[in-house]
């Protein structure tokens, strides 16, 4: 298996490194909407006199420069093209390989996560001079950060790929994923943080997946939660990634015998 | 009038084509709906801890917000449908066929496809104003028409803005990535341009006049825009279609009919 991932690593390192300016502007989405709210939320707290809930003008601005790198490390684009695997039939000659479709798609995913850190935390350092950011966090927080981010990674991962997976009854799984994102810009904690939405949406929040994949990892990152609560954070996103990897094999299974090689 | 009526003959041909699915018809309705709505609910989350965000109350928000969806679903429409065809035109020489037509060369290529769907978009746009409207107190005859003016300057300098990136096809011939740019940077309309930083606010109101297309109209209903500034965006609007033009006809001057 470690010979496996070497190869496709090597692989895919090479196809990576022949779009350099295309993986970078892909970047920019992950930022330009964070500052788009970190500017409106900004100007919120200023007209309340520099304070909303516990949040003043430079915990915004740690919060949604944390959110932004969270986002840019967690985002997954599986929907998209396994939608369009689907319906051209590009799926039969990977289902009939021996490796799982999955880890082309993991291994995909990696690499342009680690291509894209560089430039991006460039222009987070940029962003994050822009409005002052103040992080809050302590060592143990950064510590705690890391199985954050990564359980927030493959949850979203995870949940792209079972989103992605109801193409094999709809084909076209655009609208399912419409849905999903827009659910997710509600609940993940890119409107707002998690802890300032108000009253019920904020125990929707908490009680959905979609927090635990962008919010709490860069609450984490900002020091915005106490030691303790991030500990017990990580262990719900632990669940939640349980949940979806059983679901997925579930829903892969079933969906797989659906699968008519359409257009192949 | 000649060039209204192809117009309408496009339109039609777009219309019939788009009728063909209906399924995917009614879901991308959904989808604008879930969209819009969510977006007006990002608003009255912001507006649950303030009653004025950078002296935008409510009711200003969700006008201006209206009319983000307005100027975004004119561009879905016709401006995305036809920018991208003529990309691919540029790219496999079949611009060749257009260059022939007996009618000019940038009406053919810019007005030509359309996404019929997206008149919902324009249309829920429109809604989110009109619900917005009854909270900001002034709404005189001059502001609707101040509106209107406003309105169609910022399509057309979205149009014009478009122009100008794509005809960079003419040279580069592979330009997605300036185009995602552009759809990267538009989603900054859907709040008023005075709230970002220095730099941003100066992209979001030259380089990418994004800011100015939805801000302007949205401050013109709500009468906050003197007939000075009024003159200002339609000398602006004339100015920058004018350039963005010429540029355009100076591009096509170096199209070589690729592989054709």
């Amino acid at each position: 298996m470690i010979e496996i991932y070497r190869a496709l690593f090597v692989g895919q390192i090479q196809a990576a490194s022949q779009y350099r300016v295309q993986s970078v502007l892909w970047m920019l989405f992950s930022v330009i909407r964070p500052v788009i709210f970190l500017a409106a939320w900004v100007a919120v707290a200023n007209a309340q006199g520099g304070q909303v809930g516990s949040y003043d003008v430079r915990d915004f601005a740690a919060y949604y420069v944390a959110l932004s790198l969270v986002s840019n490390l967690a985002t997954s684009w599986n929907a998209y093209d396994f939608e369009f695997e689907i319906r051209m039939g590009r799926l039969s000659p990977k289902l009939l390989r021996p490796l799982h479709p999955i880890h082309y798609a993991v291994v995909e995913n990696i690499v342009w996560k680690m291509t894209t850190i560089i430039p991006m935390l460039i222009v987070l350092g940029f962003v994050a001079a822009t409005f002052d950011a103040r992080f809050r966090s302590t060592p143990a927080h950064l510590a705690l950060f890391v199985p954050s981010v990564v359980l927030g990674a493959s949850l979203a991962f995870l949940a792209g790929w079972v989103v992605a997976t109801t193409a094999f009854w709809t084909t076209r799984v655009h609208a399912v994923s419409t849905l999903w994102d827009r659910a997710a810009f509600i609940f993940a904690g890119q409107i707002a943080p998690l802890a300032l939405l108000p009253g019920a949406l904020q125990t929707i929040a908490l009680v959905l997946p979609f927090g635990y994949m962008l919010g709490v990892p860069a609450e984490i990152l900002q020091g915005a939660v106490d030691v303790p609560t991030a500990m017990v954070l990580i262990v719900v996103q632990a669940v939640w990634v349980g949940i979806f990897y059983a679901l997925l094999q579930v829903v892969w299974r079933v969906g797989v015998r659906q699968y008519t090689g359409v257009g192949a | 009038m000649r060039y209204l009526r192809l117009l309408a003959i496009f339109f039609r041909t777009e219309l019939a084509y788009e009728l063909e699915y209906r399924t995917n018809l009614a879901l991308e309705l959904l989808q604008m709906v879930v969209i819009i709505t969510t977006s007006v609910g990002a608003v009255l989350v912001l507006f649950n801890y303030t009653t004025v965000l950078n002296g935008w109350d409510l009711g200003a928000m969700l006008v201006l917000l209206g009319c983000f969806y307005l100027v975004q679903g004119f561009g879905e429409l016709v401006l995305q449908p036809s920018f991208e065809k003529f990309m691919e035109h540029v790219r496999l020489g079949t611009l060749d066929f257009v260059l022939l037509k007996p009618a000019s060369a940038q009406f053919l290529v810019t007005l030509r496809h359309f996404q019929v769907v997206q008149l919902a978009q324009m249309g829920l746009g429109a809604v989110v104003v009109i619900a917005g409207l009854p909270r900001v107190s002034t709404l005189g005859p001059a502001e609707a028409a101040g509106f209107a003016v406003a309105l169609v300057c910022g399509f057309t300098l979205i149009y014009a803005l478009l122009l100008a990136l794509s005809t960079f096809a003419f040279w580069f011939v592979r330009i997605d990535n300036l185009m995602a740019i552009y759809w990267s940077f538009l989603d900054a309309g859907r709040f008023p341009v005075d709230i970002y930083p220095g730099w941003l606010r100066v992209t979001l109101s030259t380089a990418v006049p994004v800011g100015v297309a939805v801000t302007v109209p949205a401050l013109a209903i709500s009468g906050r825009l003197d007939v000075a500034g009024l003159g200002l965006l339609v000398v602006g609007t004339v100015a920058a279609f004018f350039l963005a033009s010429w540029f355009w006809r100076l591009g096509l001057r170096s199209y070589t009919g690729a592989s054709a």
